[in-house]
């Protein structure tokens, strides 16, 4: 149970890291100081957030069963 | 003293909660007119982007929504003094009041949806070879098996983007006469059916959940991952500056991204 729990806390993050890096208001300028890693990091992230297999992974469980019109 | 901003709300009072953000410092709301930027003093540019400063930037941006409609502003953003600061909101400002009208009592959420993309494409295959049509098997000549090969596969890949847009389709219907806005991403990868993000207003949000709950009951062999609520991160609109970096330079950096191992979380994912 907790071993779910900390699967889904898992996504959660990858939820979180895909707003907070790399969505919302970007503000450019001499007036700002910027963090170069963010673009990098979320670069590296992207590969994990578009693996569908990382995804189930970290759900924990195989498809179930197969879709309907699959039978 | 340099000011960590974590985002811009519609309000220029006070923020009498206290909420503390990025090395513990106490997080103040800057008015500019009647709007303002919320941040907190950093000693130093941040060295390395960590999972806690990661969630401390998301904590503070969260409380924030409790009380106001707020603009989250990308994690890292640090502006150089207080001067800078109101310079870049006299600048913004129509553009800010803008999304914040637009953004104002909306909530953002979340859904993937995951498909078993080797059933469903076997599940084609199957209904093809039923047609009668032609199948990757033939016994003809090399070049002739070639071409066929590849003509399959477009019949293939032509049939599985038909279902994604049915059944994106479907959902979207559910979905999406709860939401204000709306942004759909079909089959980012083959297992991705639909990576999708909606803005829906306060009031319709336990409309739009159990729209999910109901449609979690729908076609065995999906599975569904739902997020929120959210700031509404995916549905600022600003005009692009330059300095940002482009698409190919990103491509560019991916792969030292990868050779350097540079993946938040990383070790715990």
């Amino acid at each position: 149970m907790n071993n779910v729990i900390a699967k889904s806390k898992d996504v959660t993050l990858l939820e979180i890291l895909d707003r907070v890096l790399n969505k919302g208001v970007i503000i450019s300028g001499d007036i700002v100081i910027s963090v170069a890693d963010v673009d990098l990091i979320y670069l590296g992230l992207k590969v994990l957030l578009s693996s569908v297999e990382t995804m189930e992974k970290l759900r924990g469980s195989p498809f179930i069963s197969p879709m309907q019109e699959a039978k | 003293m340099k000011l960590y901003l974590y985002g811009i709300i519609d309000s220029s009072d006070e923020i009498t909660d206290s909420i503390y953000g990025l090395e513990g410092s106490g997080v103040y709301n800057i008015p500019f007119c009647d709007i303002g930027a919320v941040v907190s003093q950093i000693s130093q540019p941040i060295q390395n982007v960590t999972e806690g400063a990661v969630l401390e930037h998301e904590v503070v941006v969260e409380k924030l929504m409790a009380n106001s409609t707020v603009l989250p502003v990308r994690f890292g953003t640090i502006i150089d003094g207080r001067d800078s600061l109101l310079s870049m909101m006299q600048s913004y400002y129509k553009n800010f009041k803008d999304n914040l009208a637009r953004l104002h009592n909306k909530l953002e959420f979340g859904i993937k949806v995951i498909w078993p993309a080797d059933k469903v494409k076997a599940n084609i295959i199957k209904v093809l070879k039923k047609d009668g049509q032609k199948t990757l098997q033939s016994d003809n000549s090399p070049s002739k098996r070639f071409v066929e090969g590849k003509f399959e596969e477009y019949k293939i890949g032509k049939e599985f983007d038909a279902k994604a847009d049915k059944f994106i389709k479907v959902m979207d219907i559910f979905f999406g006469r709860f939401a204000a806005e709306k942004k759909l991403v079909k089959l980012k990868t083959e297992n991705l059916l639909l990576d999708a993000v909606y803005l829906v207003e306060k009031d319709k949000q336990n409309d739009f959940r159990e729209a999910f709950e109901h449609i979690k009951s729908g076609p065995p062999g999906l599975k569904y991952l739902f997020s929120g609520p959210w700031p509404a991160y995916n549905f600022v609109i600003l005009p692009k500056k330059s300095g940002l970096l482009t698409d190919s330079q990103k491509t560019d950096l991916l792969g030292k991204v990868i050779q350097d191992q540079m993946l938040v979380g990383a070790n715990s994912i």
